[in-house]
């Protein structure tokens, strides 16, 4: 809902302290019932993934970077179609947003399939009340996933897809090499640490055993660089293996393809049902991406209304929609906070701007109050 | 080893060549149903020949993603797809990725077939990936925690240990159980875009979700598409008759023939498993999109009651 690209970036960090803080917290609970291995499990997947959280992040913000450098623009309704002007930045954000939103073989995906597994291991908790929120948490945690690629598909799509939305997307130039660079750098580190997620997981081994008193299992030990940090009978990930198949297969289907299939490819102007659309204003927006996740989970969270207002047939206004949004943890939490600041600053403006006689009353007060409480106090 | 190698490479090969047969089965049950005499099964063959040789049309501001995203669904489905043990166990590639990767597997073919309808900047496409991907922030979940349930009866996240749990003197009928089925079974109808989510044969272009998405595709692309769609729709039923009706399937270190039966087995399997998904969805009508997600909802709620269940009654065990 929040059109905004850094701001969406910023929101999307909450998400992210939460899946560490699951991890640590099965790791406290863990710990508490002396089931160490399981304690070290869940840390290594809040440790890893507040890692993987430092490379994606500071990707997708270098590449929200270039794009306001290139366009002036932060508002993805205002962007469009920069895959065609910024391709190294395109690329390097799509695979951001490809390991953000958790999905194999990035490395996303692994910090996140750690969770899973410890999460897994919960029902062997001795109490009752974990183990009652636990199967909660990880829905939660399987929803905010879901959501999470809904989001960057929405960022993805009407930043870089689509046709430009306004005459600086249309004129946007690709940034310099130095931040293209720096941009492929992060990107190949995010493949990496998704491929080869054995060796991060062995470098947190004594960060564990220093924590929780154990560590896990070396992985390198394990066959054809998979991981299974339980026993593979219980779960395996093989990054590396994964990732061979899908390039090779599409790598294969795209070669028969181009062998069998016909050669010609012809450009034309979109079909869009025989619906040719001049303006690029009625593409879907970010806005309009949003509305059906707004309407099923915005209504209530946070309490999204929408406000339309059509003119009759014939009168020349034009037609609004509005949607207000509010956002409960700050209405709730931070809100009150302030409001009770301000009160309590208005009420010490007043005593700054008092006459002499006024203070001198004040100090005796405060100075008799005082004695009084001594005297008490004795 | 060599036999694993050999059983994985079958496997690849099957559920390629069956796929498109699955899909038209179920059209000709379907067209059955309806007193319509419904085309061959082998039209799906036909169709994807047919596109193959066609020529591809490509939108004049369609990007290198576009004309890349066909074979990057293709070729997860198809990896996806090749995991699931069908008619034996033990396969290579099944030690090197458990059933969440499957879901986070079909999850990254949904992440760019919802880009790839975004990318022409029509407001079909859009509308297509913005529903889907609504439908997903509720699918994925409810998947999980089957995923979840199942995983916690057999103690694993491997799905050859759960078909060999399945299969174990340990099982019996549960709650659990029956929960999760029911809810894999919202899920696959509404993945596979099956009628009360969405319609895999209507051509009213507001009422699409996944054909929306695809609307600009042409040629050899949507040839790549078509095909994976019935990878997707085969890969589900597998899953669901691997997880749920493990028998008959042969184990590693079964004799040719136990191969052989577990090959009649699953063609069975898949018959009986389209013939179902036919008669329910000749049955219902199709939902409007915002009652969808309360469908799914259900699914979700399903799922976590069978984990929550299985959580609190591990303690007497």
């Amino acid at each position: 809902m929040e059109h905004d690209l850094k701001r969406l970036l910023a929101y999307h960090t909450v998400e992210n302290i939460g899946i560490i803080f699951i991890g640590l917290g099965l790791a406290l609970a863990f710990e508490a019932s002396g089931m160490r291995t399981a304690a070290a499990l869940a840390l290594v997947a809040a440790v890893f993934h507040v890692l993987n959280h430092s490379l994606f992040k500071s990707l997708l913000f270098l590449g929200s970077g270039a794009i306001v450098n290139a366009t002036g623009e932060r508002d993805m309704e205002h962007l469009g179609g920069l895959i065609h002007r910024m391709p190294v930045t395109a690329v390097t954000f799509l695979i951001g947003c490809v390991a953000i939103s958790a999905l194999p073989p990035f490395n996303g995906f692994v910090s996140e399939w750690l969770t899973f597994q410890a999460i897994l291991l919960s029902p062997q908790l001795p109490q009752w009340i974990p183990r009652l929120l636990v199967p909660a948490i990880g829905a939660t945690l399987a929803c905010s996933a879901a959501l999470a690629a809904a989001c960057f598909v929405k960022a993805f799509g009407s930043a870089f897809l689509g046709r430009p939305r306004s005459q600086p997307a249309l004129a946007a130039r690709e940034t310099d090499r130095w931040s293209q660079s720096a941009m492929l750098l992060f990107a190949a580190l995010c493949l990496l640490a998704g491929v080869l997620p054995g060796g991060v997981i062995d470098a947190l081994r004594g960060m564990s055993d220093l924590l929780v008193g154990a560590r896990l299992d070396p992985q390198a030990a394990q066959p054809w660089l998979r991981i299974a940090p339980v026993s593979a009978d219980r779960g395996a990930y093989n990054g590396l293996l994964v990732f061979a198949m899908i390039a090779f297969s599409a790598a294969a289907t795209a070669f028969i393809a181009r062998r069998v299939a016909s050669h010609a490819l012809r450009r034309s102007p979109a079909w869009d049902c025989g619906f040719p659309d001049p303006s690029p204003a009625t593409q879907y927006t970010s806005g309009s991406f949003a509305q059906p996740i707004r309407r099923v989970f915005g209504s209530v969270v946070f309490r999204a209304r929408e406000h339309v207002e059509m003119p009759q047939p014939g009168a020349p206004g034009a037609a609004t929609l509005r949607v207000e949004v509010h956002d409960t943890v700050w209405e709730v939490f931070y809100l009150p906070v302030i409001r009770v600041v301000d009160a309590l600053a208005d009420l010490l403006t007043k005593v700054q701007f008092l006459t002499i006689r006024k203070y001198l009353m004040l100090v005796f007060a405060t100075l008799v109050l005082l004695l009084i409480i001594i005297g008490i106090w004795r | 080893m060599i036999r694993d190698w050999l059983t994985q490479l079958v496997q690849l090969a099957i559920v390629l060549a069956v796929a498109p047969l699955l899909t038209g089965v179920t059209r000709k049950i379907k067209a059955r149903l309806l007193r319509r005499r419904g085309p061959s099964p082998l039209q799906p063959y036909r169709d994807l020949l047919k596109l193959i040789r066609k020529e591809t049309v490509v939108a004049d501001n369609a990007s290198w993603l576009f004309r890349s995203a066909p074979y990057v669904i293709f070729a997860t489905t198809w990896v996806a797809a090749a995991l699931i043990p069908t008619f034996a166990t033990g396969l290579t590639f099944s030690a090197a990725a458990d059933l969440i990767v499957i879901v986070a597997l079909l999850g990254t073919a949904r992440f760019f077939l919802a880009l790839a309808g975004l990318d022409v900047g029509t407001s079909f496409g859009g509308i297509g990936s913005s529903r889907e991907m609504m439908f997903a922030s509720l699918a994925e979940p409810a998947m999980l925690m089957v995923v979840f349930t199942l995983s916690l009866f057999a103690g694993s996240t491997q799905l050859s240990s759960i078909s060999a749990y399945m299969l174990g003197p340990h099982m019996g009928l549960s709650i659990s159980l029956a929960l999760a089925l029911v809810a894999l079974v919202i899920v696959a109808l509404a993945e596979n875009a099956r009628i009360p989510v969405d319609n895999p044969a209507t051509h009213l272009e507001l009422t699409m979700v996944h054909e929306a998405m695809i609307l600009e595709y042409s040629g050899r692309h949507l040839a790549v598409i078509e095909a994976a769609a019935s990878l997707k729709l085969l890969l589900y039923v597998s899953l669901i008759a691997c997880m749920f009706t493990p028998w008959g399937t042969a184990v590693a270190g079964g004799g040719i023939m136990a191969y052989g039966l577990g090959l009649a087995f699953y063609v069975v399997k898949l018959a009986v498993g389209g013939f179902l998904l036919v008669v329910f969805e000749t049955g219902t009508a199709k939902m409007r999109v915002f009652r969808v997600p309360e469908f799914l909802g259900v699914a979700l709620m399903l799922g976590l009651l069978g984990a929550i269940l299985l959580f609190v009654s591990r303690v007497s065990s």
